[in-house]
C-alpha cells in the first residue's frame, strides 16, 4: 500500500520514466507473445521457433537494465534518516522499489495482452484485415499458463533485479584492516590487495600509491612524510583523544600505498625516535605494541568512523581510472577479428557481435574518463574543470550506458548496412524489438545522466550560492556532451564500418 | 542597543524588512540594521529566528517581499536575478554552515573556483587560493580532495573560497556549526583575524554567546525580529519528574 500510495504522489518526470518503463515491458511482452503465437502457428518447426524465442533475450535485457536505472533514480525510494526512523529504511524502501517495478512491468504486459488479443480479434474483430495473422495464431485456442509464464518473466526479472541492485549494503563497511607482517617483517597490508592480474594491469605500475610491490622505497618515502606529519598532529590527537581517521573507510582501497602510514596512525603508536621511517617499518620493535590485530579491538579504543556527514551523503569521487579499458579494448579486438574471419558463419558473427559489444561496454567508463581528462587538461578556467572532472568522476556512471548505447548503435548501423538491398529483411517484430532495444538504452543513458543531476544536486546549489553563473553550468553539461559525442561518435562508425567490412567484401 | 549609523557611512543597509517564506510560514518580520564597512557583526539568536533568512535576504539570494536593502547606495531589493547573481559573485562571499565544496575538485582547485568564475587567470587564482589555505593552516591539504580531508579542514578551505576573491562583504551562515569546540574556535579566530586584515566586513550568524565575543557589534533575532536582549523562559522545572521516577 505504501508502495502504491508512493507511486501515486510523484512528479510528472517520474511519471513519465515510469511510463517509458511500462511500454518497453510491454514492447518486449508483445515481442514474447508474438515468438509464442508463432510457435503454435507452427508446431512442426521448434527449430525456427527457438531462435525467435532466444532473440527476444536482447529486448528483455534492454528493459531490464532501463527499468534499474529508473528505480536508481526514483525520488521516491530514496533513503531518508527521518523516514528510516519511522520504518521506512533502506530494507523497506528496496521492497519499494521492487514493487513500483514490478507495478509498471505488469502494467506494460497487461497492456501487451490486451493488444495481442486485439491484433488476434479475440476482443473484436480481426483488424488490418488480418494481415498479422500469421505470427498471432489467429484463430487457435491460446494456452493461458503459458501466456502467464510469458508475461509473467519481464515484471519478475525486472523486479528481481531492481531488487539485487539497490539492495541495502554499508555504504564502505568499516574495513578489518588486517595487519599482518609483510616479507620483511615490514607490516601493514602489503600482501592483502595483490588479486589475480593485479600486477599487470595497466596503469598498476604508474599510481603512485598502488605500490604494494613497489617495495620498500616508497614505503620509505611515504613513511617518513608521514612520520613528519605524526609529530605535528600530536597535539590534535591529544586534543580530540579519538581514532584518526584521516584514511577513513571511503578510501580504503583506493590508495594502499597510504595504508602503512594509516595503519600507524589507528593502531600503535609510533616509537619516540620516529624520525626515521625505514627504521620502524623495517624492524617493529618488542615495545611497539604490533600484534597483528585488527584495528576494531583491544588495540583501538573504537573502530573508525565513518567520517562526517558528508562522506556520507557524497560518495567519494574515484581517483583512478575505471579499470576496464585494456579489457574492453582487447574484447573489442577480438571481436572485430572474430567477424571479419567468420565469413558469414552464423554463430562465429553472433560470437564476434558478442565481445564486440562486450568490449564496448567494457571499454566505455574509459574511454569516457580519458574525455574528461582530455577536457580538463593544459591549463582549464572554471568551465573546463568542472566539465572535466565532474566527468572523470562520473565516469562510470555514464560510461556503462554509453557503452551499451554505442554497442547498439553500430550493430544497428551494421545491420542496414548489410541488409540494405533487401529491405524485406526488416519484418514488423524485428523494427520494433529493434526500436524496443534503442529506446531503452537511450533512455537508460538519459536516465543516468539524471541520476548524474540528482547526486550532484547539492554541489549545484552551493556552485549557485558561489555566484556562479547557471549558464556556465549548463554550458559545461554541454561541453561534457559535447565532449562524448566528439569521442563516442567517430568511435560507432567505425565499429559499425569495421563490422560491415567482410560483408561488404 | 546603539543608535543607527547613517546609511553613507553603512556598506549594507537593511530597513523594514518582511520576508515570507514561500511556503506561507513567516521569516522575518520588519528587521532593519546596518553593517558599517570592515566591521564584523554577528547576528545572534536561537534556532528558527530567521538568521539564515536575513542573511539570504542581504546577500540577496532571494527576493525580499517589502522592505529595503542598500549595498553600497545600490538598492538591492530592485535588482533582478541575474543582477543579483553578478553582484553576489563579485562582491558577496558565503560560507555555508557544512562545508560543500565540490567533490572533483581538489583543495586548491575549490578555493580558487570563484576567482577563475569571475574571470580572473588561472595562475592568479592559484597563487590567491595557495595563499589563503596558507593562512588557514590547510596549505599542506592543498592537493588532497574533499573527501580526503577532515570536517574541519573541509569548513577552512570553504573559508578560504570565500575570502580567496576578497570580498565586500561575507556571509557566515553558523560558519562552525558542525566543528567541535577546539576546531570552532580556531576557525571562527582564523576567520574573523582574516577578515579584519584585509578590512572584509563580515555578517556572522551564530547562536552561540561565545563566537558572537569575537564581533564588534551583535544584532539579536527573535521570531524574525530584532531584539535588544533576548529572554527565554528558563528550562522546565525538573523537580516534579525527579518525583515522579523516584516514585515509580
Amino acid at each position: 500500500m505504501v508502495a502504491l500510495r508512493l507511486t501515486r504522489a510523484a512528479r510528472p518526470a517520474v511519471q513519465l520514466r515510469r511510463l517509458l518503463v511500462a511500454a518497453a515491458s510491454a514492447g518486449t511482452g508483445f515481442l514474447l507473445l508474438s515468438c509464442f503465437g508463432y510457435a503454435l502457428n507452427h508446431p512442426e518447426a521448434a527449430d525456427a521457433a527457438a531462435p525467435r524465442l532466444a532473440w527476444c533475450t536482447v529486448p528483455l535485457a534492454a528493459t531490464v537494465y532501463f527499468a534499474i536505472a529508473v528505480a536508481r533514480t526514483d525520488p521516491g525510494a530514496r533513503p531518508l534518516t527521518g523516514l528510516s526512523a519511522v520504518g521506512l529504511g533502506p530494507a523497506r524502501l528496496m521492497a519499494v522499489s521492487a514493487l513500483t517495478t514490478a507495478l509498471s512491468c505488469t502494467l506494460g504486459s497487461l497492456l501487451a495482452l490486451l493488444v495481442f488479443l486485439d491484433l488476434r480479434g479475440d476482443l473484436t474483430g480481426m483488424p488490418f484485415d488480418g494481415a498479422a495473422a500469421g505470427f498471432l495464431a489467429a484463430g487457435r485456442h491460446l494456452p493461458v499458463p503459458a501466456t502467464l509464464t510469458l508475461l509473467g518473466v519481464v515484471p519478475a526479472l525486472a523486479s528481481t533485479t531492481v531488487a539485487l541492485a539497490l539492495r541495502p549494503t554499508d555504504p564502505r563497511p568499516a574495513a578489518p584492516l588486517l595487519r599482518r607482517y609483510g616479507p620483511f617483517g615490514a607490516y601493514g597490508s602489503s600482501m592483502a590487495r595483490e588479486t589475480f592480474g593485479a600486477y599487470g594491469r595497466f596503469g598498476a605500475r604508474l599510481r603512485p600509491g598502488a605500490g604494494d610491490a613497489r617495495g620498500k622505497h616508497a614505503r620509505d618515502r611515504h613513511g617518513r612524510d608521514e612520520h613528519v606529519q605524526d609529530e605535528q598532529g600530536q597535539d590534535e590527537h591529544v586534543q580530540d583523544g579519538q581514532a584518526e581517521d584521516k584514511h577513513g573507510p571511503v578510501d580504503d582501497g583506493e590508495r594502499p600505498g597510504r595504508r602503512p602510514a594509516g595503519a600507524r596512525d589507528d593502531g600503535a603508536q609510533p616509537p619516540p625516535h620516529a624520525g626515521d621511517g625505514r627504521a620502524a617499518g623495517a624492524a617493529p620493535g618488542p615495545g611497539q605494541g604490533g600484534t597483528p590485530t585488527t584495528p576494531g579491538n583491544s588495540t583501538d579504543p573504537e573502530p573508525p568512523m565513518p567520517e562526517g556527514d558528508l562522506a556520507d551523503v557524497l560518495p567519494g569521487p574515484r581517483h583512478t581510472a575505471p579499470i576496464g579499458l585494456p579489457w574492453g579494448i582487447a574484447l573489442l579486438a577480438t571481436g572485430l577479428a572474430v567477424q571479419s574471419y567468420a565469413d558469414r558463419a552464423h554463430a562465429a558473427v553472433l560470437l564476434g557481435w558478442l565481445l564486440t559489444a562486450t568490449g564496448l561496454v567494457l571499454a566505455a567508463p574509459g574511454l569516457t574518463h580519458l574525455c574528461g581528462r582530455l577536457l580538463q587538461s593544459t591549463r582549464p578556467g572554471a568551465l573546463r574543470l568542472l566539465a572535466g572532472r565532474v566527468l572523470m568522476a562520473e565516469a562510470i556512471r555514464i560510461g556503462r550506458p554509453l557503452g551499451v548505447v554505442c554497442a547498439v548503435a553500430s550493430a544497428g548501423y551494421a545491420m542496414t548496412t548489410l541488409h540494405a538491398g533487401s529491405a524485406p529483411a526488416f519484418g514488423p517484430l524485428t523494427t520494433l524489438g529493434a526500436l524496443l532495444v534503442t529506446g531503452c538504452t537511450v533512455a537508460t543513458l538519459l536516465t543516468a545522466a539524471v541520476e548524474t543531476r540528482q547526486c550532484r544536486a547539492d554541489t549545484t546549489a552551493a556552485l549557485l550560492r558561489l555566484g556562479a553563473p547557471a549558464s556556465m553550468l549548463r554550458t559545461a553539461a554541454a561541453l561534457r556532451a559535447a565532449a562524448l559525442l566528439a569521442l563516442f561518435g567517430p568511435l560507432t562508425l567505425a565499429v559499425a564500418a569495421l563490422a560491415a567490412l567482410p560483408v561488404n567484401r | 542597543m546603539e543608535a543607527e549609523a547613517p546609511p553613507d557611512n553603512d556598506v549594507l543597509w537593511a530597513r523594514s524588512l518582511h520576508f515570507r517564506h514561500p511556503d506561507g510560514s513567516p521569516g522575518l518580520a520588519g528587521v532593519s540594521l546596518g553593517v558599517r564597512e570592515g566591521e564584523i557583526l554577528a547576528v545572534t539568536g536561537p534556532r528558527g529566528s530567521g538568521k539564515t533568512t536575513l542573511l539570504r535576504c542581504l546577500s540577496g539570494l532571494v527576493p525580499v517581499r517589502s522592505g529595503e536593502v542598500w549595498f553600497n547606495s545600490a538598492p538591492l531589493h530592485t535588482l533582478g536575478p541575474m543582477r543579483r547573481e553578478r553582484l553576489r559573485r563579485d562582491r558577496f562571499g558565503w560560507i555555508d554552515p557544512a562545508p560543500v565544496l565540490v567533490p572533483e575538485l581538489n583543495a586548491w582547485e575549490n578555493a580558487a573556483l570563484p576567482l577563475m568564475l569571475r574571470g580572473a587567470g588561472r595562475r592568479r587564482a592559484k597563487v590567491a587560493a595557495l595563499e589563503w589555505l596558507e593562512r588557514l593552516d590547510v596549505g599542506d591539504r592543498a592537493r588532497n580532495r574533499p573527501h580526503e580531508l577532515q570536517q574541519a579542514e573541509r569548513q577552512r578551505v570553504a573559508i578560504a573560497r570565500a575570502l580567496a576573491p576578497a570580498p565586500t562583504v561575507l556571509f557566515a551562515d553558523e560558519p562552525t556549526a558542525p566543528l567541535h569546540r577546539a576546531d570552532r574556535n580556531h576557525v571562527l579566530r582564523t576567520l574573523t583575524t582574516a577578515a579584519r586584515s584585509h578590512g572584509i566586513t563580515v555578517v556572522l550568524a551564530t547562536h552561540d554567546a561565545d563566537n558572537a565575543a569575537l564581533a564588534d557589534r551583535t544584532v539579536a533575532l527573535l521570531d524574525g525580529r530584532r531584539v535588544s536582549t533576548v529572554h527565554l523562559p528558563d528550562a522546565p522545572e525538573t523537580e516534579g519528574r525527579a518525583a515522579w521516577s523516584l516514585s515509580v
